[in-house]
């Protein structure tokens, strides 16, 4: 479900168009977090945005830098305001109503 | 006069001097008939018959264009004039699904290699991934604005076909350094820019919104390898 807000960490520093969003994978049994470009799909494991996480294979989509699911599977999705402070990143993420 | 010409109206000459001349007189008074009425009677009955010149290789005759030669795929060398020529198009970003009229080419220049995967003239691979489901399917989102949505949003203006060949000639020009463009490499993937000589879209977004939405003449192409990521017009 589309939420009425956006939340992002910066314009992605690789195509200096997308926003850095954080997305988060629920196959393990505790959540997972990651920074995403919904551009150029570049990955970063934290919201500093100092590691990057590339994928091995030739898919070259987006994935969990944990369990290696596509970050667009049906278990991943967009972290609403909930997620994002139990990831405790709240303090380095922007909110804008969409 | 050619010298390729030259057999064929000596040949002619020696023809009508064997002749006798009551024969000589009689083929030369059809002959400037034919001249005469020949372009009346294509105007008349549509026909297509050939001019003097045309039957004595001086002259190519005139064929209609035909609506297959009109449509014909775009050559790679073209791509720029097309691309450029998309700037000024009408201001309707039209969308439209993707179509295998033109053979098995989507959108007219893409081979699909199967597997929903498809390669543009200039080697790029289209193919699933991002949010969308479908590389096309991300790039369109550039095809319109969302103006509530933060930043910047490079629109480009012009079908889904120009945008297609837009993007190979950006490529295309980049990887050949041509002048004026731009390529960078970070861990993963290569950016290439490229200018163009007229607008090709405008700023979109809510920072293009507080800017007038100001046109852009630059397009950016984000690929790993020779899959395309996302590519959009730039300021």
């Amino acid at each position: 479900m589309a939420l009425p807000y956006l939340i992002y960490v910066r314009t992605c520093p690789i195509c200096k168009e997308g926003l850095c969003r954080v997305r988060v994978c629920t196959v393990s049994h505790h959540l997972v977090g990651c920074v995403v470009c919904d551009e150029c799909e570049s990955v970063w494991t934290d919201p500093d945005m100092e590691t990057r996480s590339i994928e091995k294979d030739d898919t070259y989509t987006a994935s969990c830098p944990e369990c290696g699911l596509s970050l667009w599977d049906e278990a991943c999705h967009w972290a609403d305001i909930q997620e994002v402070c139990l990831l405790g990143w709240y303090d380095k993420v922007k909110v804008a109503r969409t | 006069m050619p010298r390729s010409q030259r057999p064929s109206t000596e040949s002619m000459a020696n023809v009508l001097r064997v002749l006798p001349a009551r024969w000589a007189i009689t083929i030369i008074a059809v002959l400037i008939a034919y001249v005469l009425l020949q372009p009346r009677l294509n105007a008349w009955f549509g026909w297509q018959l050939p001019s003097i010149p045309a039957m004595l290789g001086q002259e190519t005759p005139k064929t209609k264009n035909t609506p297959a030669s009109k449509q014909a795929a775009p050559k790679q060398a073209d791509a720029k004039k097309q691309a450029d020529a998309t700037a000024s198009q009408s201001q309707s970003s039209t969308t439209e699904k993707p179509k295998s009229s033109s053979g098995s080419f989507k959108y007219g220049i893409l081979k699909s290699l199967g597997r929903d995967r498809y390669e543009s003239p200039a080697g790029l691979v289209y193919g699933p991934g991002s949010e969308e489901g479908h590389r096309l399917q991300h790039i369109e989102r550039h095809l319109q604005d969302d103006p509530t949505r933060p930043g910047s949003h490079g629109v480009f203006q012009g079908t889904m076909e120009q945008f297609l060949i837009a993007i190979d000639d950006t490529y295309r020009r980049a990887r050949g350094h041509a002048k004026g463009t731009r390529t960078r490499n970070e861990e993963a993937e290569t950016i290439y820019e490229a200018p163009f000589d007229e607008s090709i879209g405008y700023l979109g977004g809510s920072s293009g919104r507080g800017q007038k939405n100001p046109p852009l003449k630059q397009m950016r192409v984000v690929v790993r390898g020779k899959n395309l990521i996302t590519a959009f017009p730039i300021p």
